[in-house]
């Protein structure tokens, strides 16, 4: 070996008069030159970088044949084999495949990832958009597509009641992904911003993975690290609490403790409610997280909470107009995920257990109104990543869950238990980079109503241009009926819903525009018959009657709409905005409605403008939201009319800021938010006094939110000197 | 049995590796690639960097045992990654550095200068676009350094690479001149001793910090 390389300068000298000159060119499909493309011959030190028109001109010792490589940032290199010669050679490059030149299904979709992927909300948004008080179904309000119902806790989107959207973490379906709620009041949901890095919210149309939701999924996946590292304490008006990470080369731990109490609050803020017991609430979580191996990854997540609160709500069917509610709720939650890849991420797998208790200790008045869900769940996913570098595959998949219902009603005990089980089938292609279509079918069997459903699911996306791209979507989607009514009657059907979306998008220069029009049409919904013989009886508005009626399937509605979208993050440096504007027009039949009619859940117009500025100067983000939701149907017993009276429009304005800091040598965040700063007197509907024969004719009402105008402030403080922070999460 | 066959083969390895892989056309090749590198003026043309790294990236399609060609042509990409137009070309460039990187620890899996690397990449990926990348590359650039760091503490350059960052982070979050000089400095005594493990090996960082440590007292 020695001897050879020994010989080399000689060989060099020797062969150099012996030289042949390569020539040619770097072009792109279009033959536009690639300038700086590497051009080499495989083996050899022979080759160059092409110049300014794709040109190359370099020589080589080589005879007869060699294998010419060419190489270029974004394009699929070009391998072949060439006679050494002086003709010249042109070689076109093939651009690969990329986020900007490859379609992604966007219908019924909004994705809010932490990925490098052009997303449209990002995780950072959801703790800085004022007046959504750092919680995610919040700032999912303020998405197109979405409903604000201030007196009702859940998400509802596109004519879709709260009870027909589901919240998933790492693909686990979350049981009570809310904090349980107060008559009249909304509830916050129970998990932490910062627990995910990504979130996906559907608003229909989405995958064959997921079922048991009418209307859309919240999807939210866990971080695969920490963090922060060491210690932190956080104190606000309402929580203190205190956060403990610990990171090691391939496992992680985070634990959190809390303890709140809204009385600090309340002493600040004047009431609307008149608070028995003011809400309390402590509880911890544990995550941990390990590398099992380069592709392996095993979480666990815990928690618990324990919570109370007590009010005399309005209520207009007893005599004195109030009634008193005390409830205590403990809630358990655990979750393991193990995820892994074989094969250079040929074979995915994504497996999972969890399992979740739930209580509510709760009495109106002086009845017992208790009622508890335990719910135990398997999931299985493997994906297929077929050849080719456009992401073709595919995915199979089973879960399995075992629910139990209890309720207690008046002293009568009810349960139930549901094993339901799934299997999808998913097969992602693409037919070059301008067209994908996924599409799907999952089939379903719930031991309950002892009924098999088989729903397929079809989307598909073309790019238009550059920037922009359409796309349609198409879809049947079941859901058990809520178990209250399977208590009394087990043979009703599944409720559907099939969904039509039409999108179209625009991604250009941190600038997003997007239009989505869709139908849903809503098929073998739940109607009660309060009245003999399945006629119907008095129709009762209160929203937390237990339903004792008869029943049957044949409930039927639509929905329809549009939204709209824009997002511009370039107009003004620092500035972020968004506006959204949602239509739905939506009329159903069920429940105990005598005729098609628009539900009270529904207003038709919803606009949301959302904007926040980081000022560098005084490390302060700020941001303003304004929202606009017109009237929303009440039941208005002296009206002949079903459900022809609206609300006055709601609006709001709210405001929040926060700044970073130290205390001491410990970095610190300080916030601080205004709600409804016009402290307008909005209402979110109206009850009615029942109506008595002899009595007067029937009153009303109006429920509103918990507080006009009101403020909150708070704090966090890192005791680790480690702790570093995200001007974003300000 | 074992640990003697194994000892037998390293020194064999160890006593043939360079005259097996160094050839004089490979000394000389990396000698031009070298000096075209290091003559780029003040403000280069990415034209020019970008030749810099194919001018690399044809030594290592030639040299198949070689790590540094790749380090190098991975830094012309982390340099790209800087200078480049819009994120997403700027983008493709880093996914360029670690195609690179990557190659280079196949050959190399315990090395210093390869986590310098990762860790530089990890500063240009998150420069992209700090606001949002903040949580997912501070912490792979952190952990880039402090590999390096454990594996050779006389190498400058994760203090140079530190330093340089904390000097461009402001102080609020935790960075500004208070916390930079002192690493700076560090830098600049390892710089004045450190010795360059091979003729080809990375020894920079000095034009880096110099002009930083004027903001230092």
């Amino acid at each position: 070996m020695n001897r050879i390389a020994l010989l080399f300068p000689c060989l060099l000298a020797f062969t150099a008069s012996a030289q042949t000159v390569l020539t040619g060119r770097v072009t792109d499909q279009k033959g536009h030159g690639l300038p700086g493309a590497n051009v080499m011959l495989r083996g050899t030190y022979d080759g160059t970088s092409t110049d300014s028109t794709g040109a190359f001109r370099f020589s080589t010792s080589r005879k007869d044949t060699a294998t010419l490589f060419v190489s270029y940032i974004g394009y699929e290199p070009d391998t072949r084999e060439i006679t050494i010669g002086p003709g010249p050679t042109t070689i076109r490059l093939n651009e690969s495949a990329n986020e900007l030149n490859t379609v992604v299904v966007t219908a019924g979709v909004f994705e809010a990832s932490d990925s490098k992927r052009m997303t449209m909300l990002k995780p950072m948004d959801i703790v800085t958009t004022a007046g959504a008080g750092a919680d995610i179904t919040s700032v999912m309000n303020l998405l197109p597509g979405t409903q604000r119902v201030g007196d009702q806790t859940g998400l509802f989107v596109r004519g879709g009641s709260g009870e027909e959207a589901k919240v998933v973490i790492d693909g686990m379906i979350v049981q009570n992904p809310f904090f349980s709620q107060s008559p009249n009041l909304q509830s916050r949901g129970r998990f932490q911003p910062f627990m995910f890095k990504g979130t996906s919210f559907s608003t229909g149309g989405y995958s064959a993975q997921y079922g048991q939701a009418l209307s859309s999924v919240l999807l939210l996946n866990t971080t695969d690290q920490n963090q922060n590292e060491g210690l932190g304490v956080s104190i606000n008006l309402a929580n203190t609490g205190l956060n403990y990470d610990h990171a090691t080369a391939n496992a992680s731990i985070s634990a959190t403790a809390h303890y709140g109490n809204l009385k600090p609050l309340f002493a600040l803020v004047p009431q609307n409610i008149d608070w028995t017991h003011v809400p309390e609430f402590g509880g911890g979580s544990l995550t941990y997280r390990l590398q099992t191996s380069k592709t392996g990854m095993l979480k666990l997540y815990s928690m618990y909470s324990n919570s109370q609160t007590g009010l005399n709500f309005v209520d207009p069917g007893s005599e004195s107009g109030k009634t008193a509610f005390n409830q205590q709720n403990r809630n358990f939650f655990t979750t393991s995920t193990y995820t892994d890849s074989w094969g250079n991420g040929t074979w995915q797998l994504l497996s999972g257990l969890s399992y979740s208790h739930d209580t509510d200790a709760t009495a109106y008045g002086t009845q017992d109104f208790g009622r508890g869900t335990d719910r135990l769940q398997g999931r299985f996913v493997l994906t297929r990543a077929l050849g080719g570098k456009l992401g073709n595959q595919l995915l199979f998949g089973t879960e399995g869950n075992r629910v139990t219902y209890r309720n207690a009603v008046s002293g009568t005990a009810y349960s139930l238990v549901d094993a339901y089980g799934a299997v999808f089938f998913e097969s992602q292609v693409y037919a070059g980079r301008k067209l994908a279509i996924q599409s799907g079918v999952r089939g379903e069997y719930s031991s309950a109503i002892n009924r098999f459903n088989l729903a397929p699911r079809i989307s598909m996306a073309y790019k238009t241009g550059l920037y922009s791209q359409v796309s349609l979507a198409y879809g049947q989607f079941y859901q058990t009926p809520d178990y209250r009514y399977l208590y009394r009657n087990t043979t009703l059907s599944y409720e559907r819903a099939d969904h039509l979306i039409l999108n179209y998008q625009l991604i250009k220069n941190k600038r997003t525009f997007r239009i989505e029009t869709y139908y849903k049409n809503y098929a073998q919904l739940v109607r009660e018959f309060t009245g003999p013989n399945m006629t119907l009886g008095p129709y009762d508005a209160n929203p937390y009657r237990f339903p004792w009626g008869q029943t049957n399937s044949t409930g039927y509605g639509y929905a329809k709409g549009f939204d709209l979208f824009w997002r511009d993050q370039a107009t003004i440096k620092g500035l972020d905005y968004w506006i959204t504007y949602s239509f739905v027009d939506s009329k159903r039949l069920f429940q105990q409605f005598p005729t098609l009619a628009t539900p009270s859940f529904i207003s038709n117009h919803n606009i949301a403008l959302i904007g926040k500025r980081y000022f560098e100067k005084i490390s302060t983000n700020m941001g303003l939201t304004y929202t606009i939701s017109t009237g929303r149907p009440y039941y208005n017993p002296t009206n002949p009319v079903f459900m022809a009276d609206r609300t006055p429009t709601v609006t709001n304005l709210s405001f929040m800021a926060s700044h970073l800091t130290h205390i001491g040598k410990n970095l610190t965040i300080l916030y601080a938010s205004v709600d409804n700063i016009l402290n307008t007197r909005n209402v979110y509907t109206y009850l009615y006094t029942p109506a008595r024969a002899d009595g007067p004719a029937p009153t009303r009402y109006a429920v509103g939110p918990a507080s006009y105008r009101s403020f909150f402030v708070g704090g966090i403080v890192m005791l680790s000197r480690k702790a570093k922070v995200n001007a974003r999460e300000l | 049995m074992k640990t003697l066959i194994i000892t037998l083969f390293a020194a064999l390895l160890g006593a043939t590796a360079p005259t097996l892989a160094q050839s004089p056309q490979y000394k000389q090749a990396m000698t031009d690639a070298l000096t075209g590198m290091n003559k780029k003026t003040d403000k280069p043309a990415t034209a020019d960097i970008l030749a810099s790294a194919n001018q690399f990236e044809r030594i290592a399609g030639a040299e198949s045992a070689e790590w540094l060609p790749r380090y190098y042509a991975g830094l012309n990409y982390v340099y790209l990654g800087f200078l480049g137009g819009s994120e997403a070309e700027k983008d493709k460039y880093l996914d360029q550095a670690d195609v690179n990187l990557k190659a280079a620890e196949t050959i190399s899996p315990k090395n210093d200068e390869l986590a310098v690397l990762k860790a530089y990449i990890a500063q240009a990926r998150l420069t992209v676009d700090a606001m949002n990348r903040w949580q997912q590359y501070g912490p792979l650039f952190q952990a880039g350094i402090e590999q390096a760091k454990a594996m050779n503490p006389a190498n400058p350059c994760p203090y140079v690479l530190e330093g340089s960052s904390l000097m461009y982070t402001p102080a609020q979050f935790g960075g500004g001149p208070d916390k930079a000089c002192p690493v700076l400095k560090q830098a600049m005594e390892k710089l004045a001793t450190f010795k360059p493990a091979s003729e080809f090996a990375p020894g920079w960082g000095k034009q880096q910090i110099e002009p930083l440590l004027t903001k230092c007292k």
